[in-house]
């Protein structure tokens, strides 16, 4: 019996390295060799002659070519954009299939595949801001060779608001009418209704994702969303081409040669799926990947004392951590912005926000935890053209904080919390603070409970898995019932400061549950005034609508903007890649990444 | 005979049942699968319900159940919210990396705890005996992400630096289809193993074998002059691995649900990893997916073990 069932298992293993071999999990597209006339180092800067296809596949790899390998915790799920809102799979987007245009490491808005950015002076936006008519590049190919036109984008707008195809998202494209193509080159997006951050559509930036898609692929088609293209497209616009991609193991991209600014540098990218930033990390020391694009915060101690083995690379993000008070009022105010639960009642008084804002150090915070490496942001929109330039941060200052709380009426208790009277009420200062598990939150939150005991304020985090924190209204998620004091997460730009996380419409209660105004704050003069900026396209006129809003909310300690949030790169010596900026990741220009043996 | 297995079986289904319901229930309440788009400002509210929508969480939870139990009866293990690849079609992807690893990591196991433990057992006592009795206590206690990292480490990365053949951390891109890639590869994730499982499994059969010597049947063999070797390995340890032989038919289920740990710090594309990636987004089709295939094993090997039973041991009567 026992010989049986020893064969049995031998059997099993057999079979299981017998099923691995066969696999077929791998779909491979196939590779042509390099053209022989082609220099396989050098990035061409002119389109192909008399608007013909550089070639039809992806570029074989060649012997002794240059190969990079990167490592992702998390493995896409669908690359085409409008289909997943995952990190990882954007990034293999910008590898892979670009939009009309993008941010680049100076926050620039620079064009891809259009010719010019569309502007007032050159006719691209009309007089009354309804009309964006983007002009194309000469002689754009599609990696097989077919031509890259006009039609492409306005499919690409069909397939976004056709109701056949389950997108993420459609927001912004459903504001646009028609979009007609004149000729094979000019694509003109008529808007229903004026739409100011119109650059977001199409394009690819820090946080928003677009990409042309092509209709001689998927034209016709409708469920995109289970279209084998839309998870792994094999033909695309971007400098690589996914040409193997084995679900759970690694995917293998090679140059585009019809690439709009000619063939990459490199003659092969991979990416490794890998469980965390610790199994990378490892792998960075032996070299057996490049580059991991994910580090927390908490890893830059840990990555810089292994330099020079390993190259640590610290931008400051457009993103920051932010905490904010529950101001959720049961009554709304003027009858706006109805909240289920009543926030913490100390926080209506401006004095007490101010002195908890005051009696945090946050700038300790960023010296400890971040290293130094980014800021405390001075408002909504750090690191970005639409930052009030003229505000300061207010630094810590304890003293002035318990002067506050003194002045509000809230003195210190036997057990050194303060108490005081709240609408009647006897009111401790003591309350919790809840955010995610995340270790950095975890540090800070410990740091910010030690700064505010000093100044007699009981602060007591709440650390709840990111699923539970941000869950939904049904399931009763903290932020969208109300059912907290105060709370802190990362926020953004996205990369226009559009925002409905103020309107007193988006409180969420019973009747609006997906609401976004997770503050329940509802100020309506707030409210209407970041409505405003969606009134014009004049970008001066909407930056001093934001620059308005952001001195209000400061000047009413709404929210604290604890630090910048930074994008922590870890990678081998070898891999050279270009600058990155608060906008952009080292991706945007993936075409000049190269390697140094 | 045929009425105990029909029994057990229909006590198999309701198990299975009560499983999935569990099952279910855990996943959902674990998480809400949209929670990575709730501060994403690019989503309005109205993509967040349409997203609900077509995904059926904006139904009661027990339509949503019944309606996974439905397709999961006729073989439709459903799609992952977010790859939209159909769950059956991920998991025969991973299975049989899960069935290498797991298959040889039981087989070393198996093979060096036999070892250990007849020499533990043997020499009862004595300096051998309690070194490999400390040595088990440690593997048993060391936290598998521990000894994972550390051999990575040591092996991987030290010995890189310090100029010495090294082995993979895992993390490279590696052909499957060359053997001695394979076996590289597969030598630090089914150490980290085999050192946490030798440990239980050699403590049994040490204290399997000790009951076995002394046992009367073992010194009448004495007593007839065989050798100690005969005595040993002809005699006693076919009794002593009876035992063994049962617990490693009841570990085999296991073995399909795959190393989480392991699988993570070696960057190993099988089941453990497939159902913790998704099981960290909520993506409860995978989840319930692996965890029915796990939970049926579990369940079908029990009465198969049960069954065998009668066969290896005469004396036990199903009734």
């Amino acid at each position: 019996m026992k010989h049986k069932l020893f064969a049995l298992l031998s059997l099993f293993v057999l079979a299981s390295m017998i099923l691995s071999a066969c696999g077929g999990t791998a779909t491979e597209a196939p590779a042509t060799e390099a053209p022989a006339t082609e220099a396989p180092t050098a990035v061409a800067t002119e389109a192909p002659a008399a608007c013909a296809p550089a070639g039809t596949e992806p570029i074989a790899f060649p012997d002794g070519g240059k190969s990079v390998t990167g490592a992702f915790d998390q493995e896409p799920d669908s690359i085409v954009p409008y289909f997943t809102q995952m990190s990882f799979a954007v990034w293999v987007t910008q590898l892979t299939l670009v939009g009309l245009a993008e941010w680049d490491d100076q926050s620039n808005f620079v064009p891809e595949l259009a010719a010019e950015i569309p502007t007032t002076e050159n006719g691209g936006v009309s007089a009354d801001g309804l009309t964006i008519t983007w002009k194309l590049k000469d002689c754009l190919f599609w990696s097989d060779g077919t031509p890259l036109t006009s039609a492409d984008v306005k499919f690409t707008w069909e397939a976004i608001v056709d109701p056949g195809n389950a997108v993420a998202t459609k927001t912004g494209y459903d504001k646009i009418a028609s979009v007609e193509t004149p000729d094979d080159l000019t694509v003109v997006l008529n808007f229903a209704e004026l739409y100011p951050p119109w650059q977001t559509l199409f394009t690819q930036g820090p946080n928003n994702s677009g990409a042309i898609l092509p209709v001689h692929i998927l034209g016709g088609q409708t469920a995109l969303e289970s279209n084998d293209f839309i998870h792994q497209p094999t033909v695309g616009t971007g400098p690589f081409v996914i040409t193997e991609w084995v679900p759970g193991d690694f995917m293998t991209l090679l140059p585009n040669p019809n690439f709009f600014a000619g063939r990459a540098i490199l003659d092969r990218v991979q990416i490794r799926f890998v469980a965390d930033s610790a199994a990378a990390l490892a792998a960075l020391q032996t070299g057996d990947v490049d580059w991991y694009p994910n580090y927390s915060e908490g890893d830059i101690a840990t990555i810089s004392a292994l330099e020079p083995d390993v190259k640590l690379t610290v931008v400051a993000g457009s993103d920051f951590e932010h905490y904010f008070f529950n101001l959720g009022r049961v009554d709304g105010v003027d009858g706006r912005g109805k909240a289920d639960n009543e926030g913490f009642c100390p926080f209506k008084d401006i004095n007490v926000r101010k002195a908890i804002t005051l009696g945090i150090n946050r700038q300790a915070i960023v010296d400890t935890l971040l290293s130094g490496f980014t800021a405390v942001p001075v408002s909504q929109w750090p690191n970005t053209a639409w930052t009030n330039t003229n505000l300061t941060v207010e630094g810590y200052d304890p003293d002035a904080a318990a002067a506050l709380l003194d002045t509000a009426g809230y003195t210190l208790g036997a057990d050194g919390v303060r108490v005081g009277d709240c609408n009647g009420v006897s009111t401790k200062l003591s309350f919790n603070f809840e955010t995610t598990t995340a270790p950095i939150r975890i540090d800070a939150a410990t740091a910010v409970q030690a700064d505010l005991a000093k100044i007699g304020v009981e602060f007591t985090p709440i650390h709840t898995p990111a699923g539970t924190f941000f869950g939904q209204y049904v399931d009763g998620g903290p932020l969208t019932t109300g059912n907290y004091d105060m709370g802190g997460y990362t926020t953004g730009f996205y990369p226009d400061p559009y925002t409905d996380n103020f309107q007193c419409e988006s409180v969420p209660n019973a009747e609006k549950p997906d609401g976004t105004n997770w503050y329940h704050n509802c100020d309506p003069f707030l409210s209407d005034l970041i409505d405003s900026s969606l009134g014009t396209v004049d970008t001066a006129a909407r930056k001093a609508i934001m620059d308005e809003a952001q001195k209000y909310i400061a000047e009413n300690y709404y929210v604290i903007p604890m630090y910048a949030r930074g994008d922590v790169f870890g990678s081998t010596p070898r891999f050279i890649f270009g600058p990155m900026g608060p906008q952009s990741n080292i991706n945007w220009n993936a075409e000049l990444w190269d390697v140094q043996e | 005979m045929w009425s105990y297995i029909t029994r057990r079986t229909v006590q198999a289904l309701f198990t299975l049942l009560i499983i999935t319901v569990l099952c279910f229930l855990l996943t959902r309440f674990s998480g809400d699968p949209l929670a990575q788009y709730a501060a994403n400002p690019r989503m309005s509210a109205e993509d967040k319900a349409a997203l609900r929508e077509r995904l059926g969480l904006n139904q009661p939870l027990p339509i949503q159940y019944f309606k996974w139990l439905g397709l999961a009866l006729q073989g439709d293990l459903g799609q992952s919210f977010f790859s939209k690849q159909p769950v059956s079609e991920m998991i025969a992807q991973r299975l049989p990396n899960t069935l290498i690893l797991m298959f040889t990591t039981e087989i070393v196991t198996v093979s060096i705890a036999l070892v250990l433990g007849i020499l533990s057992a043997v020499k009862q006592y004595s300096a051998t005996d309690n070194i490999i009795t400390s040595f088990s206590f440690v593997g048993y206690s060391i936290p598998i992400f521990f000894s994972a990292l550390g051999l990575m480490l040591i092996f991987a990365v030290q010995f890189k630096e310090w100029g010495l053949p090294y082995l993979p951390t895992g993390a490279a891109v590696w052909d499957k289809k060359d053997p001695v890639e394979y076996i590289k590869n597969l030598i630090l994730p089914v150490s980290a193993l085999v050192i946490v499982q030798t440990a239980g499994y050699s403590r049994f059969v040490r204290s399997s074998m000790l009951e076995v010597l002394g046992l009367d049947y073992v010194r009448t063999a004495r007593a007839k002059g065989l050798t100690s070797k005969v005595v040993l390995y002809k005699h006693a340890l076919r009794n002593a691995a009876l035992p063994l032989v049962t617990l490693v038919g009841l570990d085999i289920p296991f073995l399909l649900g795959g190393a989480i740990v392991t699988e993570s710090v070696y960057s190993w594309p099988g089941m453990g990893r497939l159902f913790w990636e998704y099981a960290q987004r909520s993506d409860y089709p995978v989840v319930l997916g692996v965890l029915l295939i796990v939970s049926t094993a579990v369940v079908v090997f029990t009465i198969i073990t049960d069954v065998l039973y009668t066969f290896v041991d005469p004396r036990i009567r199903l009734s």
